[in-house]
């Protein structure tokens, strides 16, 4: 082997020792708090690459929170009021979300990118009313307690086999011919429908299977929680999922969420501890608005990154991945 | 036959969402993007009025007046310097959506650390009842319902028969014509920006001594200017009027007969229109 190539294994070595590092960190550590963040760390990866996924389409949910807390009831109520074990509930869970996107996106995808904004956000809320006042079923605003079905450790694997099976769906769905679908559409609607490309099947189509991971993320996380309340359903959870997607990286699909979802969750907690109020959507939103005004246009961090590797390790001028 | 207060807080409630929405329909007819950021504007006003008439002791028409003004400006400076610079051509409207709703939470985290968490009061603005036989109204609502037909006439002369009118009008329907004949796009979306956000900087200095001031009550009258919008087609004047009437009223009566249900039924009738006219009551098909 040539000594030229280990820039080009380098990256290689350096990511697959990251992943094997991520998979042995129970065996150095079962504390509750370490594998915790990790796990809310996992559910928001997951939260935002569904997000992202809609946004391949042009089209930018606000109601993100809708499905995973329908995820979390669906799988909550089966077990608590009908005694169901985990794993039926957790299937049922993504179902139950994947058939509200499709039903609601069929009207909201028709009435065009703006307007499908405000209804994905009338449906979290309608959501969270319901789960408020809807007692005999969710308990109200005390929500349902659920037992965790696994023990913590098992609870990080499931979460990285879950953030694993949905990068590597995305991951096919962006390389395939329905990702390159989402980017004409969502770049040059007009010209994808002359060229006779049903704009709503494939937008809803989108809707749907972000709503489906986003639904068994949000199974997982009520269990992971022990406790299922309403709060699931509030904006600030769907706004985070987009704050996480925006900061790792519009252009990325499957990284960026990534990436945004360790740093905002990181800085999360640190803030958390602060006694401060209301400096995290603060915060946040400074971040997010930084992140769009001097980055150049369609990257976030995950391309900062880039950037700077191909700086260092290759001399060549890099440009930057367009959006989309 | 509902009560005849019912009917009176409806009408001032359609009356906020009114100004929300006509104001946020305004700015999206030039720059073909909807402002998120609207709520916190309208709850930044709201602030506003309160520290000018409790702290500075300025009486409260005029302090109403200095609320749109400071938010006018604030709204001219977010479009200056965030909005057109992520308002790229053909992602825009991602752009612009994300930025706005992050400037969202910018505001309303802020307002919560500068002006504290706490509810304030502003019942002292403008005391008093009007008594009309079988029923009363506070002083409160005659001034924001005297209010909202002040704007929306002083709105309709303005765009139909003044000189910067008939620029925004042109410049809605066809920008690239407009400029041709020497309107400024860029400095006229700012001026729009500005009237946009002073109308809901002034509807939550009108409405602050009704309900409370505090840094999260933006978010409802957000919401349902939004939903005002999207009843009334996205992009006319006239549906944002229309929808912020339905709504109110869907808002403040409805619920005396439904309980909570009325908002799942505000929901499924919101779809049901969108199911018939997906461009909304008073839409157009189809915008640029």
């Amino acid at each position: 082997m040539k000594l030229g190539n280990y820039k080009k294994l380098l990256p290689k070595i350096v990511v697959g020792l990251v992943i094997a590092l991520i998979f042995i960190i129970p065996v150095f550590t079962t504390s509750l708090v370490t594998l915790s963040k990790f796990i809310v760390i996992g559910f928001w990866a997951i939260a935002a690459m569904g997000f992202m996924l809609i946004m391949r389409t042009g089209q930018i949910s606000l109601g993100q929170a809708a499905f995973m807390g329908l995820g979390g009831y669906t799988s909550a109520v089966l077990m608590i009021k009908l005694g169901w074990p985990f794993w039926p509930g957790f299937l049922l869970a993504g179902i139950v979300a994947g058939v509200v996107a499709l039903a609601v996106g069929v009207v909201a995808v028709r009435a065009g990118p703006i307007a499908f904004s405000i209804i994905t956000l009338a449906l979290a809320e309608i959501m969270r009313i319901l789960a408020v006042e809807w007692e005999p079923v969710t308990n109200g605003i005390k929500g349902l307690v659920v037992t965790p079905p696994f023990p913590i450790y098992l609870d990080y694997y499931f979460i990285l086999i879950l953030v694993t099976i949905t990068a590597l769906v995305f991951w096919q769905i962006d390389r395939g011919r329905l990702g390159s679908l989402f980017r004409v559409i969502a770049v040059n609607p007009t010209l994808a429908e002359s060229e006779g490309i049903p704009l709503t099947k494939y937008k809803v189509i989108a809707f749907t299977i972000a709503a489906v991971f986003t639904g068994f993320a949000g199974s997982f996380y009520a269990h992971f929680l022990g406790v299922m309340s309403p709060y699931m359903f509030g904006l600030w959870q769907s706004i985070q999922a987009l704050m996480m997607g925006i900061v790792g990286g519009i252009s990325s699909l499957v990284a960026g969420p990534i990436i945004g979802s360790v740093i905002l969750n990181t800085l999360n907690d640190l803030l958390s501890r602060l006694p401060i109020y209301s400096i995290k959507p603060t915060l946040f939103g400074a971040i997010v608005l930084l992140v769009l005004l001097f980055l150049p246009k369609g990257t976030g961090l995950i391309d900062l990154w880039r950037m700077f590797w191909n700086k260092v390790f290759r001399e060549k001028s890099v440009t930057v991945a367009s959006p989309n | 036959m509902p009560p005849v207060e019912l009917i009176v807080n409806g009408l001032v409630q359609s009356c906020i969402y009114m100004t929300m929405a006509f104001g946020m329909v305004l700015v999206f007819s030039i720059l073909g993007i909807l402002n998120w950021t609207h709520g916190q504007f309208y709850m930044l006003g709201a602030f506003v009025v309160y520290y000018a008439v409790t702290a500075a002791g300025i009486p409260f028409p005029l302090s109403i007046l200095i609320a749109g003004a400071v938010i006018g400006g604030l709204g001219m400076l977010v479009e200056k310097y965030v909005i057109e610079r992520v308002n790229v051509p053909g992602l825009g409207l991602l752009y612009v959506t994300g930025a706005t709703i992050a400037l969202n939470f910018f505001f309303e985290g802020g307002a919560g650390m500068v002006f504290g968490l706490d509810d304030k009061g502003l019942y002292s603005a403008l005391p008093g009842v009007l008594e009309l036989g079988s029923f009363n109204i506070t002083y409160q609502k005659i001034a924001v319902i005297a209010f909202t037909l002040i704007v929306m006439i002083t709105m309709y002369v303005v765009l139909n028969f003044t000189k910067i009118g008939l620029a925004i009008r042109a410049a809605a329907q066809e920008p690239s014509a407009a400029s041709l004949y020497g309107i400024k796009v860029g400095r006229l979306s700012i001026i729009v920006m500005g009237i946009g956000c002073a109308l809901a900087g002034m509807a939550g200095a009108i409405i602050a001594p009704v309900y409370m001031v505090n840094p999260f009550i933006g978010a409802l009258p957000l919401m349902m200017a939004l939903l005002a919008i999207i009843i009334g087609g996205i992009g006319s004047l006239t549906g944002a009027i229309v929808g912020g009437l339905i709504l109110g009223f869907f808002t403040s009566i409805v619920p005396y007969y439904l309980g909570y249900i009325s908002e799942i039924a505000l929901f499924v009738t919101v779809i049901v229109i969108l199911l018939v006219r997906p461009q909304g009551l008073f839409g157009v098909a189809i915008r640029r």
